[in-house]
């Protein structure tokens, strides 16, 4: 018989042998489950956030803030300067024939959260009437958009997921002031979808803030407009300020955002799947010597080495393929889509989706596979070594 | 030779086995380790140094709105009020915002530092000086030993919020203390300085604050004083909102998610696998050793004291995993307790608690996993152990 | 009273799946005290059931088996094992030992059931240990000793506590001739010597011709052979 139907064989009969050691197999297939739904729980977690936080930006909208400044919160621009940027190059006009600017400004109200019961820092957006226009990834999905010079407010619908209180037709109070919801939008994967918007003029002579704004929106001819307005931007002695696209400004945010769940998931991950490893070794030391008569007779008949060794690293593979298997699983029936929410870089909440993808699976997988492959070749060796009379007598 | 000996000697009976049990417990109990250490420090964090009679007056709309200093004096008359002090958030950095790792505040001198003596340790010269130094800056060990600061130095703190008249955000500040927290391990990583050297050089914002700090008579009172301050200014452009110190901690921390479920459910997973892990290895093993078993019946042992057996071997084997994985998550965290991260959470090192916890586990574990084997041994007859060949 | 056991009226049946199967049915038997039995018969005559119940280790379903005026047949348990750890001893035909532990710690075992302080424990294992002449050897595991050794442990421990009865389940059924013999003048002295009742269920023939006595097991009831 030739060395790969040998093996063949061998590889056959072990894994139809996996039912006699059922529930150590079993208890091995349960545990590298576990280990790749806890990676791959964390990993879509992080993935998630950071496909939210990343995803919010447009190519072609600058956002325009205080030189030196890391946030919109900590920024200020005033009425002047955002006239000035009207004149810079590569701004793209409305139909009424003005530069596409959103003047905006943020503040930090209370909102209920949903899942802990607690106060938890919401954003209030102050948009100019561009607001929409500088947004494409925004529809409004119920109700309708606020009238400008009123007390009125869209939430969108993220913010409804996570946070009690702001549902259409509700009236809220802030301060003194009793504000209502006339509409929800929808901007599915990115930030926006978190906030509440309303006429930034309202905001600011109810909340006292003058006639200062914190950051403008500019729509642009073209992503490739971009290099040009911000020199533009950075060059004038004016402004003092700084432009930069809506893509690269959410997307230095989302990378470090992920990072510290991503600290977390891998060395967990990593912890439990030494230990599932222990007992995928365990579970076949425990076939190999189990089956020690039944090997050695293959053995005497000729069978080589080789073959026993290839037997049980494929009893191995397959127990730990039938664990990923179960654990991606687990992972996209459980907790695939689930919505979550925390501090974001503004200081205020970002509500996003646990969000698994082909990378991360294949991640998962490989550790499963790494599991299989450590829990296999050992016992492997002693399967192939195994001096084939001495086992027999012993039977 | 005791009851002990025969345990320990059937449970090491194939050493690699046993060893490779004892792998799987170990990691379980360092993720237990960890992990509730982590949960029980952010706990801590969350609520250090806050005192049981100190309430937080804030913006009813949200605590990072401004409230007028008018209101001070108002709240100062309230009944059951002993002591009142205001902060506000300065936003402060040092050359490089991104590297900057401190908070700063504006403070009204002499009454913060009174209200807060007690997580803010410093010699009574010091705080003296520094009340009669408008622009001086109390500075926390921590951030001091970053910048290598010493007392008696000019050091240029700016603001990310605030602008000067001349558009500058830098003010220059004269380091009058250096102060350390209520207990050796509590984060020192602010600065204080004086409320009117801010005020008074601001561009906007002016006569406002952040937020009033009070300290009442007694802690039973605390109800009854936030009630009549939150009523006194209902209905105004500025409405407060009162609570007592812990919980506004507490709310604070909670935002960045719901840790505890996560944690729950990490734990569980791991202690589910080992639980099957062990729990069959163990069914394997005694199986394995049915004739003994029956041949021990055979001599006299009762049923009880066999089972007594069985199930000390899985105690032991659970109490020397979870031994060594509660050990090492407590070096760990000792070795981490050293790094400049940790020095924002205050004492990260592995609290009694969670000791206490991973040994309960560890015998619960111990219980459930020798069950199985533990009473299949007690009920074994001795003819069917026997007659096995 | 010099009769040692007394079976009277004993009746035994064995349930294996749905089947009943009778064992003995107003079974007799008397073994005066020092007697050397061999019990011999086919398989299936239910010898190994006979000693099981001499043993206590099984009960019987009617009758009596009384034990030097005890009436083991009532029984628990709880009581058996106690009965057994005073009063029996038992070799099997694969010496059953304990593989973790050495030869001394084997035949210490019975003496757990004790509560014989240690230096006595360690008295009593040596000089059982120079009964069966195996002192050199009392630190070896099983797995280092010969077939014939590993029998000579089994009995040293069977007669560590003393006990009054020694039983004997084809003692001699996995080894050589050689080996065999000195197992048998082993159990030999152990009876003339030290007035042990022994009772030995064998297919051997020569292995009988130790015994004082032989008795003939067939379909649950006994033909007695003078030897």
């Amino acid at each position: 018989m030739s060395l790969l139907t040998q093996t063949g064989s061998v590889i056959v009969i072990n894994i139809r042998s996996i039912p006699q050691r059922l529930w150590m197999s079993l208890a091995t297939v349960v545990s590298i489950a576990l280990v790749v739904a806890v990676l791959l729980g964390f990993l879509s977690l992080a993935n998630g956030f950071r496909q939210t936080v990343g995803g919010s930006g447009a190519p072609d909208v600058a956002i325009v803030l205080r030189d030196g400044s890391t946030a919109e919160l900590n920024s200020t621009l005033s009425r002047d300067q955002i006239d000035l940027l009207g004149q810079a190059p590569g701004v793209r006009f409305g139909a009424d024939s003005r530069p596409l600017i959103s003047s905006e400004l943020m503040l930090v109200v209370d909102g209920i959260k949903k899942s802990s019961g607690t106060k938890a820092n919401m954003p209030l957006r102050g948009i100019g009437p561009n607001g929409l226009q500088v947004r494409k990834q925004v529809r409004l999905r119920e109700g309708r958009m606020f009238a400008p010079g009123t007390n009125e407010i869209v939430a969108g619908s993220g913010l409804l997921r996570e946070f009690n209180g702001f549902e259409l037709g509700r009236s809220i109070r802030f301060g003194a002031q009793t504000w209502k919801v006339v509409g929800v939008f929808e901007a599915p994967g990115t930030v926006f979808e978190s906030e509440l918007w309303a006429d930034a003029a309202v905001v600011q002579s109810l909340f006292n803030r003058g006639t200062s704004f914190q950051s403008a929106r500019v729509a642009l001819t073209s992503p490739a407009a971009m290099a040009a307005f911000a020199a533009y931007v950075k060059n004038d002695p004016r402004l003092q300020l700084e432009a930069k696209s809506e893509q690269a400004y959410f997307a230095s945010q989302a990378e470090r955002s992920g990072a510290l769940i991503t600290y977390f998931g891998w060395p967990l991950g990593i912890i439990m799947a030494i230990g599932a490893t222990a007992g995928a070794l365990n579970t076949m030391y425990s076939s190999v010597s189990a089956r020690a008569a039944e090997i050695a007779t293959l053995r005497v008949i000729g069978f080589s080495g080789f073959s026993a060794f290839a037997g049980t690293m494929a009893e191995a593979m397959v127990l730990s393929l039938l664990g990923a298997i179960l654990g991606t699983a687990i992972c996209a029936l459980g907790f695939n889509g689930l919505s979550a929410s925390t501090l974001g870089a503004g200081f205020t909440q970002v509500a996003f989706r646990l969000q698994m993808g082909p990378a991360l699976v294949i991640q998962a997988i490989v550790l499963a596979v790494v599991i299989g492959l450590v829990g296999g070749i050992f016992p492997g060796l002693r399967a192939a070594r195994q001096r084939p009379l001495l086992a027999l007598s012993a039977a | 030779m005791t009851d002990f000996d025969l345990v320990r000697k059937n449970l090491f009976r194939k050493p690699l086995r046993t060893v490779l049990l004892i792998v799987s417990i170990f990691m379980a109990f360092l993720i237990f380790g960890l992990l509730a250490s982590f949960n029980v420090t952010l706990e801590n964090a969350s609520v250090a140094g806050s005192a049981s009679n100190r309430l937080v007056v804030a913006n009813k709309i949200n605590f990072t709105q401004p409230l007028p200093i008018a209101y001070v004096s108002r709240v100062a008359t309230v009944d059951g009020v002993t002591a009142i002090s205001h902060y506000s958030w300065f936003g402060a950095y040092f050359q490089d915002q991104r590297k900057s790792r401190f908070i700063g505040f504006a403070v009204d001198p002499d009454t913060y530092t009174r209200v807060f003596a007690d997580t803010i340790k410093l010699p009574e010269t010091e705080r003296r000086a520094f009340v009669a130094e408008r622009t001086g800056v109390l500075v926390g060990k921590s951030v001091a030993d970053q910048y290598g600061w010493k007392v008696g130095q000019t050091v240029p703190i700016s603001s990310n919020v605030w602008v000067k008249a001349d558009g500058g955000r830098s003010w220059d500040m004269k380091i009058m203390g250096i102060f350390t927290g209520a207990k050796p391990a509590d984060p020192t990583n602010a600065i204080y300085l004086h409320y009117d050297y801010l005020n008074e050089t601001r561009t906007f914002g002016r006569d406002q604050i952040g937020n009033i700090a009070i300290v009442t008579a007694s802690p039973d009172l605390n109800d009854r004083v936030a009630k009549t301050i939150d009523a006194a200014f209902a209905n105004s452009p500025y409405e407060t909102s009162t609570v007592d110190e812990k919980t506004f901690s507490r709310a604070f921390i909670k935002q960045a998610g719901d840790i505890n479920v996560i944690i729950t459910l990490v734990v569980a997973a791991a202690f589910a696998a080992i639980l099957m892990i062990v729990g069959t290895t163990l069914v394997s093993a005694v199986r394995e050793r049915t004739k003994e078993i029956g041949v021990m019946k055979t001599l006299g042992f009762s049923g009880p004291r066999v089972l007594r057996m069985v199930l000390g071997e899985s105690m032991l084997l659970s109490v020397l995993g979870a031994g060594l994985g509660l050990g090492v998550a407590a070096l760990a965290l000792a070795a981490l307790s050293k790094s400049p991260l940790a020095s924002n959470f205050g004492d990260i090192s592995m609290a009694p608690l969670v000791v206490v916890a991973g040994i309960s586990l560890a015998v619960l574990l111990g219980l459930v996993t020798g069950a199985v084997p533990a009473i299949t041994a007690l009920r074994m007859s001795i003819v069917d152990a026997l007659g096995r060949k | 009273m010099s009769d040692l056991i007394k079976l009277s009226n004993v009746t035994k049946n064995y349930r294996r799946s749905k089947e009943e199967i009778n064992i003995f049915t107003g079974l007799n038997l008397t073994i005066p005290k020092g007697d050397f039995v061999a019990i011999m018969g086919p398989s299936g005559s239910g010898k190994t059931t006979l000693l099981n119940l001499l043993g206590g280790t099984d009960r019987c379903d009617r009758g009596e088996i009384v034990f030097d005026g005890e009436h083991i047949e009532a029984y628990s348990e709880g009581q058996l094992a106690a009965w057994r750890a005073r009063n029996v001893g038992f070799v099997f035909q694969f010496y059953n030992l304990m593989p973790v532990l050495n030869a001394a710690q084997n035949v210490e075992l019975p003496l757990m059931l004790t509560s014989l302080p240690i230096k006595k424990r360690r008295e009593n294992v040596a000089t059982a240990l120079k009964i069966v002449d195996l002192s050199d050897r009392a630190k070896h595991r099983p797995k280092e000793l010969s077939g014939g050794q590993q029998q000579r442990v089994a009995i040293a421990r069977a007669i560590v506590s003393d006990p009054k009865l020694l039983l004997c389940d084809e003692p001699t059924g996995d080894l050589d001739r050689a080996s065999a013999n000195e197992i048998l003048s082993t159990l030999q002295l152990l009876n003339r010597e030290l007035g042990k009742t022994i009772i030995m269920v064998t297919h051997d023939p020569e292995a009988a011709r130790f015994a004082t006595r032989t008795l003939h097991l067939d379909k649950g009831h006994f033909v007695e052979a003078i030897s």
